[in-house]
């Protein structure tokens, strides 16, 4: 069993909605999407999904490898990195790589990946997350009644930008949330708009109203001195991590214990850094969190992760060319046997999207809001389809 | 594939030499252990070998958790023994037996797969650095300086570890005649030496420095009592040497201060003690940190199936470089200085039925 050749295939998606936080409350609906096939010499190949390219860079370190010794292989590849740091375009590249090797792996044994990687079941419990700044009062309460619906008791809403409307929507996500649990769990999110100070400002006065689980990137990604200060300071748990890409740039956050909650996700190194980045939180009595991702499909790996809480799931529409066989049940994504990530790719959907790419708004990822980190810009008028709360 | 049985086989074997350190001097000749097969309705065994006092603990923890359970689920399970040790806090024994456990099921684990276990943990096959390890504190002179140059000679290996806390001539004479030994080996043989938890912090200092005038050590273990993180970071900021922490720690947690003090420079792993589950974790919080992690020795060397899936593997201890082949085979062999696994699937134990077993004790549970 070798590892041959290498495919990347690149698309754009529209999805069913708008998705937005604060620095972009209008929302975007273009995705861009990617796809990495890893070729071997037996006919089967591994996939990753939603990366770009960089592929060819690191190949070399992989090819005419056994896909089975994707730990090592992860260790070389990181080795290979050393000059310029696993970081940037090349760390995704190491990531696409490692996700498309464990997907090998587990297809080899005839698995699916969760249990490859040695959990009980594949199951993980979920939350809700609207990326939903951009939704209306009444589509943030059709949105999270949905997914109260599949048992889903759990929210995290966008906020930051203004103090009243927030309020008010997060009553609205608690009460869509209702009918699957008595005391539904809020969260927030403010993707690193604020200033550490401004943050507990605005938490603090959120606290007054609502018991909240934990705010989401209340500070700078790299920041440990202020996501620290934010924690000592409200009593939510402080929760971080997306924007950060290997274990060795947690290193402040978790020895200077600045979080309580680690978002991990597929960019964070592959699977294979992302369990080191899992294990040191665990080894700190830390709770890690994956990410949203296509179909949820990296329940996976949180199913196998110790110390994971709970898995974001968002559902905007963005498997136009994917097929799968997972499902949401009881409030927790419930992952079939198909081996690998259980994911399939629709070659004639792909072509086709390729072919006659689909227009919308926006796209993304989106910039930095302006006075983000200093002043709060809230929305204008129009560009956000919710009245402001002063 | 679920677990049907477990049999737990009380053990005893005559060792090669006289095992000692500093806190047991006189040592011992004889070593009580128990093997353990978990057995599956796949007709694959599992295969530990465990520690003879925690018999029982395995055997209510396999029967309370494992019977039933797909040994593929490993980390869930683990989970689920971490959890029982959390509920009964003072249940002896619980850690080594979830530890023992573990490592059969892993071996089951790489079993299904039909792949050694480096495989399965995604690794390389390993050549695992090694060194030796006498453990040789009730050794004569001539036993000490015969056992590292058979080491060197016969397997290449180019370190040594010595225990220490005689009197310090005694000790530094000893260390002198490691270093000579294995320098049939290596010119530069890496030295270490283990106080055995038996000084005092300022004792390690002063001892570890007037042995650094004469040598230069590798890594210290044993530097402080276990748990003595405090003391274990003034040692490290007092001597050139590395301070090895590891030995008698079982849980990730016990690490924890270590690791937030910086007062660990080396990390040990000992499957025996955390398992196969928590070797992975301890070695990426290690990692972390960017702290080498060196494997400490288990039956058969088993250990070596880690190496290559380690991300700061250094290197790993051989007390015996032959398994006792009256109890158990290995197919990992010591050569050239290295550790190294076979293809044999799983862990590579496999027992010799002829074995006299001590103390019978079968619990054989089906369901």
């Amino acid at each position: 069993m070798k590892i041959t050749g290498f495919r990347v295939e690149q698309y754009l998606m529209k999805m069913d909605r708008l998705v937005g936080d604060a620095n972009l409350p209008s929302g975007v609906e273009m995705l861009p999407g990617s796809i990495l096939w890893l070729e071997t010499d037996e006919n089967i190949s591994g996939i990753a999904l939603g990366y770009g390219g960089g592929i060819e860079s690191l190949f070399g370190a992989v090819e005419g490898a056994d896909p089975r010794e994707v730990v090592a292989l992860w260790i070389r590849m990181n080795d290979w990195l050393h000059k310029g740091g696993n970081e940037g375009a090349a760390s995704a590249a190491l990531s696409a790589i490692d996700m498309a090797l464990w997907d090998l792996k587990a297809k080899l044994a005839g698995e699916p990946l969760w249990r490859t990687l040695g959990a009980i079941e594949g199951r993980v419990k979920a939350y809700a997350s609207g990326l939903d700044y951009c939704l209306s009062d009444e589509e943030l309460f059709a949105f999270y009644r949905r997914m109260a619906e599949q048992g889903i008791a759990d929210g995290k809403l966008k906020v930051g930008l203004d103090l009243n409307a927030d309020l008010r929507r997060l009553g609205i996500m608690r009460d869509a949330l209702s009918v699957a649990s008595p005391r539904p769990g809020l969260m927030i999110d403010a993707n690193e708009y604020w200033s550490p100070k401004q943050a507990v400002r605005y938490i603090r006065q959120l606290e007054k109203h609502f018991d909240l689980l934990w705010v989401e990137e209340p500070a700078r990604r790299w920041d440990y001195d202020g996501l620290r200060l934010v924690s000592r300071q409200v009593s939510a748990a402080v929760a971080s991590g997306e924007n950060l890409h290997n274990l060795a740039q947690f290193y402040p956050l978790i020895a200077n214990r600045a979080v309580e909650v680690i978002n991990v996700w597929t960019g964070q190194s592959g699977v294979t850094g992302l369990m080191q980045i899992a294990h040191m939180a665990h080894a700190h009595g830390l709770e890690v969190s994956m990410m949203n991702a296509q179909a949820n499909y990296m329940a996976q790996v949180a199913a196998a992760l110790p110390s994971h809480n709970m898995m974001e799931v968002v559902d905007p529409g963005r498997e136009h060319c994917l097929e799968w066989d997972h499902r949401i049940e009881d409030g927790c994504i419930v992952l079939s046997d198909a081996p690998g990530w259980g994911i399939e790719i629709d070659e004639k959907r792909l072509r086709e999207l390729q072919a006659n790419p689909p227009t919308g708004r926006g796209r993304f990822p989106f910039p930095r809001r302006a006075g983000a980190g200093r002043y709060i810009v809230p929305p204008a008028p129009g560009e956000v389809p919710w009245k402001s709360g002063t | 594939m679920k677990v049907t049985g477990i049999r737990v086989t009380g053990q005893t074997c005559r060792l090669s030499r006289r095992l000692a350190r500093a806190r047991s001097p006189a040592g011992r000749l004889t070593k009580n252990c128990c093997t353990v097969e978990l057995f599956t309705d796949a007709g694959h065994t599992g295969i530990a070998i465990g520690q003879e006092a925690s018999r029982q603990a395995i055997e209510k923890l396999a029967r309370d958790l494992l019977v039933g359970a797909d040994p593929r689920g490993v980390k869930g399970l683990w989970q689920r023994m971490g959890q029982a040790q959390s509920a009964r806090r003072r249940a002896p024994r619980l850690h080594e037996a979830t530890a023992a456990l573990d490592v059969a099921l892993w071996d089951l684990k790489s079993k299904a797969n039909d792949e050694p276990l480096w495989k399965t943990l995604g690794g390389a096959r390993p050549r695992a650095r090694a060194y030796a390890s006498g453990v040789d504190f009730a050794l004569s002179d001539d036993e000490l300086a015969d056992w590292y140059g058979t080491m060197a000679r016969k397997f290449g290996l180019r370190g040594g570890k010595l225990q220490v806390g005689h009197e310090p001539t005694t000790d530094v004479r000893r260390v002198g005649l490691m270093r000579k030994a294995l320098m049939q080996a290596s010119p530069e043989p890496e030295l270490m030496i283990d106080a055995d938890e038996s000084w005092l912090p300022k004792q390690t200092i002063r001892r570890t420095r007037a042995m650094e005038e004469r040598f230069d050590l590798t890594w210290v273990a044993g530097a402080t009592r276990r748990g003595d993180a405090t003391g274990s970071k003034r040692v490290s900021d007092a001597v050139s040497a590395a301070v090895c922490v590891g030995a008698g720690l079982a849980t990730l947690a016990e690490f924890l201060p270590y690791f937030q003090q910086r007062s660990a420079d080396v990390i040990q792993i000992d499957i025996g003690a955390i398992g196969i589950t928590g070797a992975l974790q301890l070695a990426d919080a290690a990692f972390g940190y960017e702290l080498p992690v060196t494997l400490a020795a288990a039956p058969g060397n088993i250990q070596a199936h880690l190496a290559g899936a380690l991300p700061y593997f250094m290197s790993l201890e051989v007390v015996d470089p032959i398994p006792p082949a009256q109890l158990y085979t290995s197919d990992v062999r010591i050569e050239q200085g290295a550790a190294i696994a076979g293809d044999a699937p799983g862990n590579g134990l496999a027992l010799s039925r002829a074995a006299p077993a001590s103390k019978p004790a079968r619990a054989t549970v089906r369901r």
